[in-house]
């Protein structure tokens, strides 16, 4: 937010103006607050662990606390990546809502659409008769739905992390949540050995070069923010994050981009037609060093940036695509992206 | 309405009005109010989920009548008839008021067939309120409404007041500079509410939304604080019919009636700036019903404010009811472009119909 520069109202525009300005000022003031907002978000450790009795209390991702009087029959999840955390700790069976966007495992599919892109479905909500539902937090879930959830009696739990260490939290949270602790706790362990083995491999590679991870590129060209989730992993998969420089800006100039010169650029956008061989042919993008070595590559965007128990797969493939040539196991056989060449032109 | 032969010239020039109804406002009131009860049926019988019309009928005979029917029906549908349903469709109902008559009163004051209740800037400025409170990271919330209500409402009068303190609407004979304060500011505040947008981030969809609107988050909360204001403004923009018919001669010809100009301008514009305040409060920005809804009653009834007026708060009722049903039936489809796509059309047809013109 500190990129809201703006020049002051100008004095003096004659009399009874001053209440226009007075307002515009408020407004201006108003917009530049939320700079102090992201200290509020981050996710809270959840300290409070019940040993293994009900009810239970719980506080989530925001800080709210709920109380779950016993193990939950009926689960809703209100994002893929919550819906992938119920499926891993063994606990399908209790989903009886999803998203329009579930799309792993295969059977998340079929469930019922409780949120669309536009929010949340109140009535299918309530009609489902769920005791727990797990929604998203940095207003993935608008927040408007998750207050009427809860003023309507429903047990709303939010989740959102903004590290790859909050993710590992966030999947003991629901796994407390559903009365799964012991699932939770052997994916959580799973998940840091296998972020421990790419973390080791990459460590072995003397140089971590500066990874350009492009979120999209229509219009604009679109980074990651400094501190973000995405450059978090692009650290953890030993690379050197090219970032917006502004956590509130999401764009990144060519301009930019040509200055810092990438040594790699990992297409986080393959998944949506974005392959190497257009991206080399951008004006002014072969100047880049990524670009002259070939060193583009396509990523799986799903498992690389999908806050669920597939994080340390997309861990490997982010490491992968930095480092081919370092010693990690391939991840799971994902989507195949870019069957029309890898091939820098 | 459809219904009927091309109207005929009269003798005053006036026409196109659909002859079954040109000389008997009280049957259109009539079928006005057939629509908007089956609106209400509709609208509280039909939905996202579906439940059965016998337990509609017996859980709203129970809670509403104190009949001692035993409960047969799951609890959810009671929260599902009672929490959400009924709320909706009365906030539809109370937006659809408040939206036609603020369109009916901006056209008639300013003179202007292109007026709707956002031509002074209220669109604009409960934008930008509403998107600066989504990046407040205050969580206020009062009543039912929180702080992207409070400062939708709040930015919508403001954006009035500065056009009207700009402008000078004051003194007399200013229609045109109010028309053009008002684009001006309206510009300048769409230009806050893209610098807003850009600086989002993850609440770009909920301003996104906000601006197409929606019923979805209507709640007995927010109707009870909603529509008591509406109701207030609208009593207040029908109560001065006769005002506005004397402003369609020109503000001159008005003041020559013997017409207090300047504080029945004040009287009109600021009541139906509080129900559009109130209404875009409630549901964001719903376009083309402030817009169309009177110019479709005045086709069939003619310009005379008497009747215009109530008879485009019936209307505005219920088409905004049954635009927002269908809005819902797929899952949540913004309203905003239901009413666009179903009324533009409707528009065109009767416009085409009935183009031998008419008077504002």
């Amino acid at each position: 937010m500190d990129a809201l520069i703006l020049p002051a109202p100008k004095p003096a525009m004659g009399r009874g103006f001053s209440f226009a300005r007075l307002t515009l000022v408020l407004l201006l003031v108003m917009a530049a607050l939320p700079a102090c907002q992201a200290t509020v978000l981050a996710p809270q450790p959840t300290d409070q662990v019940p040993e293994g009795g009900w009810p239970r209390m719980l506080v989530d991702d925001e800080g709210t606390t709920i109380e779950i009087a016993q193990p939950p029959q009926r689960v809703i999840s209100l994002s893929p990546a919550n819906t992938e955390i119920v499926f891993a700790l063994g606990a399908g069976e209790l989903l009886v809502g999803g998203t329009d966007f579930d799309d792993y495992p295969a059977e998340a599919a079929a469930l019922p659409d409780v949120a669309t892109f536009t929010g949340v479905l109140l009535e299918q909500a309530l009609a489902l008769d769920p005791d727990l539902v797990l929604a998203a937090g940095n207003n993935f879930t608008p927040p408007g739905d998750i207050e009427r959830m809860r003023e309507l009696g429903l047990a709303v739990l939010v989740v959102y992390a903004e590290t790859v260490e909050g993710v590992l939290a966030d999947i003991g949270l629901i796994g407390q949540a559903i009365g799964a602790d012991e699932a939770a706790a052997e994916v959580v362990d799973e998940m840091r050995q296998r972020i421990a083995r790419v973390e080791a491999a990459t460590s072995a590679v003397p140089q971590r070069p500066r990874v350009f991870y492009q979120i999209g590129s229509e219009p604009e060209i679109y980074a990651p923010a400094p501190d973000s989730f995405i450059a978090d992993m692009v650290v953890l998969a030993g690379g050197e994050p090219i970032t917006t420089a502004d956590p509130a800006v999401f764009s990144i100039s060519v301009e930019q981009l040509v200055a810092q010169d990438p040594e790699v650029i990992v297409l986080g956008d393959a998944a949506y037609g974005v392959c190497p061989p257009a991206v080399g042919a951008r004006p002014g993008w072969s100047s880049m060093t990524a670009v002259r070595n070939g060193a583009v590559r396509p990523v799986d965007d799903t498992i690389v940036t999908r806050p669920g128990p597939r994080l340390a797969e997309g861990l490997a493939a982010l490491a992968l695509a930095i480092h081919p040539d370092a010693d990690i196991e391939p991840p799971m056989a994902g989507t195949s992206l870019c069957p029309e060449g890898l091939l820098v032109r | 309405m459809s219904t009927g032969a091309v109207g005929s010239v009269t003798a005053t020039g006036r026409v196109g009005r659909l002859p079954a109804f040109a000389r008997r406002p009280l049957l259109l009131g009539a079928a006005g109010l057939v629509a908007l009860c089956a609106a209400l049926v509709a609208g509280v019988a039909l939905g996202n989920v579906s439940i059965a019309p016998g337990d509609t009928l017996a859980l709203l005979a129970h809670h509403l009548l104190g009949w001692p029917i035993t409960v047969s029906w799951p609890a959810s549908a009671e929260t599902i008839i009672l929490e959400l349903r009924v709320p909706r469709v009365l906030t539809a109902m109370g937006t659809g008021v408040a939206l036609a008559l603020a369109g009916a009163t901006f056209q008639g004051l300013l003179r202007n067939p292109l007026a709707d209740p956002y031509v002074l800037g209220t669109a604009s400025g409960a934008a930008l309120g509403a998107a600066v409170a989504m990046l407040v990271p205050i969580h206020l919330a009062l009543l039912g409404f929180g702080l992207m209500h409070l400062l939708a409402f709040g930015g919508a009068l403001v954006a009035v007041a500065i056009v009207y303190r700009l402008s000078r609407l004051g003194e007399l004979n200013s229609l045109t500079s109010v028309l053009l304060t008002g684009y001006a500011v309206g510009s300048l505040l769409a230009a806050g509410l893209a610098l807003t947008m850009y600086l989002s981030g993850s609440h770009l969809r909920q301003i996104f939304f906000y601006l197409l609107g929606s019923f979805s988050l209507s709640s007995w909360q927010q109707l009870v604080i909603g529509l008591p204001v509406i109701a207030v403004g609208s009593v207040v923009v029908i109560s001065r019919a006769r005002s506005l018919n004397a402003f369609l001669l020109g503000e001159e010809a008005a003041a020559h009636l013997g017409l207090n100009v300047r504080r029945e301008r004040l009287l009109l514009l600021g009541a139906a700036t509080l129900i559009t305040a109130a209404a875009v409060a409630m549901s964001g920005l719903i376009g083309f019903v402030g817009l169309v809804v009177p110019h479709l009653v005045r086709l069939v009834v003619g310009p005379n404010a008497r009747l215009l007026l109530p008879l485009s708060a019936l209307f505005g009722a219920s088409f905004l009811a049954f635009a927002d049903l269908v809005a819902r039936m797929p899952g949540e489809l913004p309203v905003g472009i239901v009413t666009a796509v179903v009324g533009a059309p409707f528009f065109l047809y009767l416009l085409r119909r009935y183009r031998a013109g008419y008077e504002l």
